[in-house]
């Protein structure tokens, strides 16, 4: 493990009376590849949108380089350019040709000049197999091409760490694959990654750490050998048991 | 010259428009001009009111800021309900005579009919404004935050231009109504195309003649307008279709596309 980029300490969420999650630990380094696991509502996606600060933390401190950055003080904005995310819903913007989605960020948050931002936004578009549709406007695309257009789109901001809410949870099953190739190549590369995923091949073979969550807490992680092959917990021993049956 | 007027229904008519077409084409182009900036103006006050009442409250934010648009967003809402909420025909006589009687400002013609309009369009544009930004999805706002955009980045750049396309038929909608409800200002003295109408009808006391003619005015401008909005509505929709970007003739055969192929080699695709 290299250096830590992501540290979540004693994390929590709370809506009303609704405990989401419960005192999370966790941290990421450098070329990580973080799978987290857990039936729907364990808490997986908030956790996600915690680490964006789409959702304020109830308590505990999540550190980028060691530095709090859930506090009142911090510039949110700028903290998100560095952790990228790709939503499930792929969230491209309706008024924008797949071109101007990949360029905007660069050109209006980085302030980089339109030329190099429309560059560096083909080559990621090339990367992602979605070169050829740069005049299209999102509605006239596929969701797995969406999806790959917003991969794109948040890798063109030069992020540190990428987050994947669910990527392919909303793809029918024939272009999933095509979403999943992207991200086994962005892994290939090095990129840290955290994917919240129901694709447990996925996780198993592309992620070299496991999170299990279930009800708010993180049940057991680890490397995806000691997770999906000799599971400790009874929860994750009978969640995977569910899946290896199907 | 009395004994020469015509008696028959479409002698008058001809004869209205022969002697009195300018003095009609001209209370029709004092309307429009009302109309227009009256519904430009309406809809620039309508815009800042509705982002103004949409901007969002964090827990993180200063007292200060949020006492601020506490203030700001109260009287936004009186100022909304006030005028959507009582006749432009009362404003007008009520915002000309008040300014008139205390506080010695004479507005003129012009400048009383753009205030009037103006700010009743700002009060009902206000409301379709905010309808209008909270029915742009929830997850353009976090698409645009994910990037690092801060609030007036999100709206200028993503949230912003989708408002604009929905609400379009509403801001059509404002201006045919000001096109026709212009005609109130004719109690403060505005010389429109009814009060045009009005003149001419009272020299004569061919009220039904010169009634006719106002509405085939009224009903030609309107006309005109909402198929003017359509073409414009059509043109941001931009093409439905779009080229691919390549010469690799495989991509032009993946399964991913949903629409046959055209003539050209682009792609149409369901729309």
């Amino acid at each position: 493990m290299g250096d830590e980029i992501l540290r979540v300490g004693h994390l929590g969420k709370t809506f009303g009376n609704n405990v989401v999650l419960r005192d999370i630990d966790f941290t990421v380094s450098k070329g990580d590849v973080t799978s987290i696991i857990g039936s729907s509502g364990s808490g997986k996606s908030t956790l996600l949108r915690c680490i964006n600060l789409l959702e304020t933390p109830t308590c505990g401190e999540i550190l980028y380089h060691g530095v709090p950055i859930n506090g009142k003080d911090v510039n949110a904005s700028e903290y998100r350019t560095h952790v990228g995310m790709v939503f499930q819903t792929f969230n491209l913007f309706n008024n924008l040709s797949v071109l101007k989605n990949c360029v905007i960020g660069q050109t209006k948050v980085l302030k980089k000049n339109k030329e190099e931002s429309i560059a560096h936004a083909v080559t990621y578009l090339e990367k992602v197999g979605m070169a050829p549709y740069i005049n299209a406007k999102p509605h006239q695309l596929s969701g797995g091409q969406k999806q790959r257009v917003a991969i794109a789109r948040a890798l063109a901001m030069d992020p540190e760490v990428l987050l994947f809410d669910e990527p392919t949870s909303a793809l029918d099953p024939e272009t999933v694959g095509e979403v999943l190739a992207v991200m086994r190549s962005l892994a290939r590369e090095g990129m840290t990654m955290i994917v919240v995923t129901h694709e447990m091949a996925f996780a198993r073979d592309v992620s070299n750490h496991v999170v299990f969550m279930s009800e708010g807490i993180i049940c057991e992680e680890g490397t995806p050998k000691e997770i999906f092959e000799s599971p400790k917990n009874a929860r994750t021993q009978e969640f995977l048991a569910r899946f290896t049956q199907n | 010259m009395t004994s020469s007027l015509p008696t028959d229904f479409l002698g008058r008519i001809i004869y209205l428009i022969t002697n009195y077409g300018s003095s009609f084409l001209r209370g029709a182009g004092v309307t429009i001009a009302i109309a227009v900036v009256g519904t430009v103006i309406g809809c620039l006050i309508g815009f800042v009111v509705g982002i103004t009442q949409t901007i969002p409250i964090h827990a993180n934010d200063s007292k200060l800021k949020k006492f601020l648009l506490k203030i700001v967003n109260a009287i936004l809402k009186i100022y909304v309900e006030v005028f959507r909420g009582t006749p432009m025909i009362v404003q007008a006589m009520f915002i000309y005579y008040g300014a008139l009687m205390y506080l010695q400002i004479s507005m003129g013609m012009w400048i009383a009919a753009f205030f009037i309009v103006s700010i009743n369009t700002g009060a009902y544009m206000a409301e379709t404004v905010r309808g209008g930004i909270i029915s742009v999805d929830l997850g353009q706002t976090e698409g645009a935050k994910a990037i690092g955009m801060n609030h007036f980045q999100t709206m200028l750049y993503v949230v912003f231009p989708q408002t604009l396309r929905n609400i379009i038929p509403q801001i059509g909608n404002n201006l045919i109504i000001n096109i026709k409800d212009s005609s109130v200002l004719s109690v403060i003295g505005t010389v429109e195309l009814f009060y045009a109408a009005k003149q001419t009808a009272g020299a004569f006391y061919w009220y039904f003649e010169s009634m006719t003619v106002a509405m085939l005015v009224y009903l030609a401008m309107t006309l005109i307008t909402s198929f003017l909005l359509r073409k414009w509505e059509k043109k941001l929709d931009g093409a439905a279709s779009f080229d691919l970007a390549t010469t690799d003739t495989l991509a032009h055969t993946s399964g991913l596309l949903r629409g046959p192929t055209r003539r050209n080699g682009g792609h149409r695709h369901g729309r």
